[in-house]
């Protein structure tokens, strides 16, 4: 399940008509503690004010005359980074959450989406964690695109753990992040720590060019200076890329499952076989339209 | 006991009273709105609607001072909007700021002169 502004938002919102008074609006502000409220007429959303709305204008207005009408509203199951997409995209500080009827059930501040966003980068690397990749694979699927999930892990790191520490350990894969970042190019792909010492990349290019990307990371790897003279090498697999089934079964977060998934299986079988890269065969993309 | 009613005290009210005759509409011709009058447009449209329904139209304005004009409908059928629009701001502009609303009498005369063949 992504996570979504339905988990975060707080609601039900304090609301205000259209035809009461922007005193009355400042007031419910400072009494909630707000600063901003969803402007609702006849159960539907109509518009928004803010306190800088409240600021400009004289007491006396009505609401009607001093709110944004057109509302940045989303319903709630939008993803936590479409959220903040939409806000950096429109460049406000709040958006309204809406039933299917229109009528607003929370608010969700920029403050607060940022702060649970932050849960989902990786403290360690700042790289995105497997929920920001699985969502983002989701998201894609649901576009009706084609993804690849490639599936890095790295050789032996259990034994620089154990044998030269857990710091020396956060220290390469603080450098992993690094090299995989520079290596992955603008808008081929999410790169993101997937969790230990596993590493991911979801793209929306074809199986073929996902395999020569695998193989770009981990010769990037192979070729980077490392810490106290190490070696450091990763086996990877990839998965998707390659629709052989329809798309009528399961969903698209089953979908990205089933590929992390089958990415994983192939990379394992990659270090077994010390084949670097290993692409998983038989891939099935199947995903309920929606 | 004048006294004891002095110290007591009386407390009396004085009424003045004026009667006029309520005009409608009471916004004469023209109302300008100001940016940030007491009033909005929304407003203005409300009570023009509630007080003489369909004989007031509400203009948009891009002006710094004014964001709306509220026209008595006849005019705009003698004059165009935006002619008449330029000309009041241009006129009251100087006066005006972006807390009030100004009302305007607005009298608008055609003056048509033909030469027929005799």
């Amino acid at each position: 399940m992504n996570p979504s502004v339905g988990d975060i938002m707080t609601g039900p919102p304090v609301t205000v008509g259209p035809e009461e008074s922007v005193a009355r609006a400042a007031a419910l502000m400072e009494r909630e503690r707000v600063g901003g409220l969803p402007v609702v007429e006849d159960g539907r959303l109509v518009g928004i004010i803010i306190s800088r709305d409240v600021r400009r204008a004289h007491p006396n207005r009505l609401v009607a005359d001093v709110m944004t009408g057109e509302v940045v509203s989303v319903p709630p199951g939008t993803t936590l980074w479409e959220a903040r997409e939409l806000l950096e995209r429109r460049g406000i500080e709040r958006l309204v959450v809406v039933d299917d009827a229109g009528a607003p059930v929370g608010v969700v501040t920029k403050a607060a989406l940022l702060a649970e966003l932050s849960k989902h980068v990786d403290a360690l690397t700042g790289l995105p964690g497997a929920s920001h990749l699985r969502c983002e694979a989701a998201r894609l699927l649901e576009e009706g695109r084609e993804i690849s999930v490639i599936f890095l892990d790295l050789d032996n790191f259990g034994a620089i753990d154990k044998e030269l520490g857990h710091a020396r350990g956060d220290e390469v894969l603080r450098v992993v992040a690094r090299v995989l970042r520079d290596a992955v190019g603008e808008g081929e792909g999410l790169l993101a720590r997937y969790g230990g010492d596993e590493f991911a990349v979801v793209t929306d290019r074809p199986r073929e060019e996902a395999k020569r990307l695998a193989e770009r990371l981990i010769r990037a790897l192979a070729e980077a200076e490392w810490p106290a003279g190490l070696k450091v090498t990763a086996s990877a697999g990839v998965a998707g890329g390659r629709r052989t089934g329809g798309r009528d079964q399961g969903t698209a977060a089953e979908t990205v499952a089933n590929l992390v998934n089958m990415a994983s299986l192939a990379s394992t079988a990659a270090k077994r076989a010390g084949a670097g890269v290993l692409v998983a065969d038989q891939v099935s993309l199947c995903v309920a339209s929606a | 006991m004048e006294a004891a009613a002095g110290a007591a005290g009386t407390r009396k009210a004085e009424l003045q009273i004026r009667f006029s005759e309520f005009e409608i509409p009471p916004m004469q011709d023209v109302l300008l709105v100001g940016r940030r009058a007491p009033i909005g447009p929304e407003a203005a449209r409300r009570m023009v609607d509630a007080v003489c329904p369909d004989q007031y139209e509400i203009i948009t304005l891009d002006h710094p001072v004014f964001e709306a004009a509220v026209i008595r409908r006849p005019l705009l059928r003698l004059v165009p909007v935006e002619k008449l629009v330029a000309v009041l701001i241009e006129e009251v502009g100087p006066l005006a700021a972006e807390d009030m609303v100004v009302k305007a009498q607005v009298k608008a005369v055609v003056q048509v002169t033909r030469e027929v063949e005799l």
